[in-house]
């Protein structure tokens, strides 16, 4: 490839990640397993194709109604919806983010990953943040 | 003189304050925990718990230390490892702790003093930091509770492995050859035990110390024969358990009321036998006598280690099984091979066991040793003089043995016999192909 094409940001939002998707695993495993979680992770940063990624806290709220005024507890984390965390990519396109999104260690005990494209503009006219060069924070 | 005291295998170094720290910067490369991190910081952790919560909220403490754990996995695999993870867990644990007891609504009670306590103690910044003796202390107060006299040995063992070493009820299952639900349903009864006997969180004193530490001693005994058995089953969970055994003595002879003489020839005893671990298996992975194995694989690291422990149990006047036993395992790390072995030596500890705490099983490896010394015939006969003999007729070892002793005479026929009788016995797949060896090289068998 002469030109590289301005890479793209995707979404990968984690689904199943919660404790109780590991508590069967042993002490041994559940470290083994946070430190290849951990390896993937540094990789996809220190090859500049992750810009971000954290996970997210258990305790989720709900708010809707016409005025904001339901305000609600959940899902809760045990639920294979929950989202539990993020990762933001920087690849070239869908098929990209796909295969890393497969090389996920978590995948083994039942991880879900769900992985969009970012979009400029929406149906509203609604303009993201996204910047068109890359922001990642450089590894060192 | 005495070997330096070596550092607490697999405990993680806590630093002197906890940090609030931001986590690691995405590209910093996660800190390699040290092995079984997870594991070992569940018995420390159920010490600190139970220390706050009690001994008769045993479950409530597994509980919270179980969801800690979790916490961290799914906070760590991302946010990557904090500092000082100890900490972090601690302090999640102990928030969990205090919601739990609140959740529980007791005000008047005793737990209400509780979560008082908690909240003054987290009001002047989370307890976290403590000293690595409070932190031995509690784990070993928790030993205490775990191989106490009212719970039966065989109990004792799994609640330590679950409580103090921080196994899963399905790798106690797989090392005992059990269910997951024969275990679990065990140390229910367990801590049912527990609570109804009232067992306090405190380290023996005055005159209670020698039986409960003799107790503790015997369970970690226990606890290292199982995983010493060759039997079927996980081979790898079985070397843990006696990693577990020799980790649990290292933490009782480093404080004052586990440092006595036959703490640390028990502990002696562990290190010089798992020292020899690594010859036990051949390529095929079959069990060979120790006259054939490779002393080139020994771990020189745990003699040494063992060797020292033997020095620090020479001390004070009483001399107890573990010595003696300890005693022969170090006669044969030294000697470069079987027949330079010092087996007078040997055979001198086996008569002081057998004169001690008489048994069968004592006194057939004591044939072994006499046969060494004097030759097969006296070894034959010192066989036939085993009292209460009936007691061995079913253990294949006896017969094996014995084919062995008639082999050196020439015996084959009769040698065949006795291994065709072993055979029979022997009832896993590792005894029996070893039996069968010593068949194949019976001429006319």
């Amino acid at each position: 490839m002469e030109s590289t094409p301005a890479p793209t940001p995707f979404l990968l939002l984690f689904r199943n990640s919660g404790p109780e998707t590991h508590r069967h695993l042993t002490a041994d495993q559940r470290q083994d397993l946070m430190l290849r979680w951990n390896r993937w992770f540094d990789e996809l940063v220190a090859s500049g194709k992750a810009v971000e990624g954290q996970p997210l806290e258990l305790e989720t709220r709900l708010v809707s109604g016409a005025r904001g005024e339901r305000v609600t507890d959940g899902p809760f984390a045990e639920s294979k919806e929950a989202v539990g965390g993020y990762v933001k990519l920087l690849v070239r396109d869908l098929e990209e983010a796909t295969e890393i999104a497969r090389r996920h260690p978590g995948l083994e005990h039942g991880l879900i990953i769900e992985v969009r494209r970012f979009m400029e503009v929406c149906h509203l006219g609604v303009t993201g943040t996204y910047r068109s060069k890359a922001s990642v924070v450089s590894a060192s | 003189m005495p070997m330096p005291r070596p550092p607490l295998p697999g405990s993680v170094r806590i630093d002197s304050a906890p940090k609030t720290t931001p986590p690691p910067p995405p590209g910093a490369q996660p800190t390699q925990l040290v092995e079984h991190f997870f594991r070992h910081e569940t018995g420390r952790l159920h010490g600190a718990l139970v220390r706050l919560l009690g001994v008769h909220n045993l479950s409530l403490a597994q509980d919270v230390a179980q969801e800690a754990m979790l916490r961290a996995l799914r906070s760590w695999s991302m946010g990557g490892i904090p500092p000082n993870p100890s900490a972090w867990i601690t302090k999640v644990a102990m928030n969990l702790a205090r919601d739990a007891l609140r959740h529980n609504r007791m005000s008047e009670s005793k737990e209400g003093a509780i979560i008082t306590h908690l909240e003054q103690t987290s009001s002047r910044g989370p307890r976290i930091a403590d000293s690595e003796m409070e932190i031995r202390d509690d784990a070993l107060r928790l030993m205490f509770v775990c191989c106490h006299p009212s719970i039966a040995p065989d109990a004792q063992v799994v609640l330590a492995l679950k409580v103090l070493c921080g196994f899963s009820t399905s790798e106690i299952a797989r090392a005992f050859l059990s269910s997951d639900a024969a275990i679990e349903k065990q140390l229910t009864r367990t801590k049912q035990r527990i609570q109804d006997s009232g067992i306090g969180f405190d380290l023996p004193e005055g005159e209670d110390l020698t039986p409960r530490l003799d107790g503790v001693l015997a369970a970690l005994y226990l606890l290292f024969n199982e995983g010493y058995k060759a039997s079927a089953g996980d081979n790898l969970v079985r070397e843990d358990l006696c990693a577990e055994a020799i980790r649990l003595m290292t933490l009782l002879v480093a404080h004052p009321v586990g440092d006595t003489p036959r703490s640390h020839a028990l502990l002696a005893l562990m290190l010089l036998t798992s020292a020899r671990f690594p010859s036990r298996l051949d390529e095929q992975g079959e069990l060979l006598r120790l006259d054939g194995q490779d002393r080139s694989k020994w771990n020189w690291t745990l003699i040494e280690r063992g060797l020292g422990e033997l020095v620090a149990a020479a001390h004070g006047d009483s001399v107890t099984e573990y010595h003696l036993q300890a005693g022969i395992a170090a006669c044969h790390c030294m000697a470069a091979d079987y027949a330079s072995t010092d087996w007078p030596r040997i055979l001198r500890h086996y008569d002081a066991l057998q004169a001690m705490k008489p048994s069968p099983i004592v006194a057939m490896n004591r044939a072994v040793a006499v046969s060494n010394v004097h030759g097969p015939q006296a070894g034959l006969d010192a066989l036939d003089e085993i009292p209460q003999s009936d007691r061995l007729e079913k253990h294949y070892l006896l017969h094996a043995v014995r084919g062995e002793l008639l082999w050196q005479l020439k015996d084959y026929a009769g040698a065949a016999q006795s291994f065709r009788r072993a055979l029979q016995l022997a009832q896993v797949g590792p005894e029996q192909t070893y039996i069968s060896r010593l068949l194949d090289r019976t001429p006319n068998a």
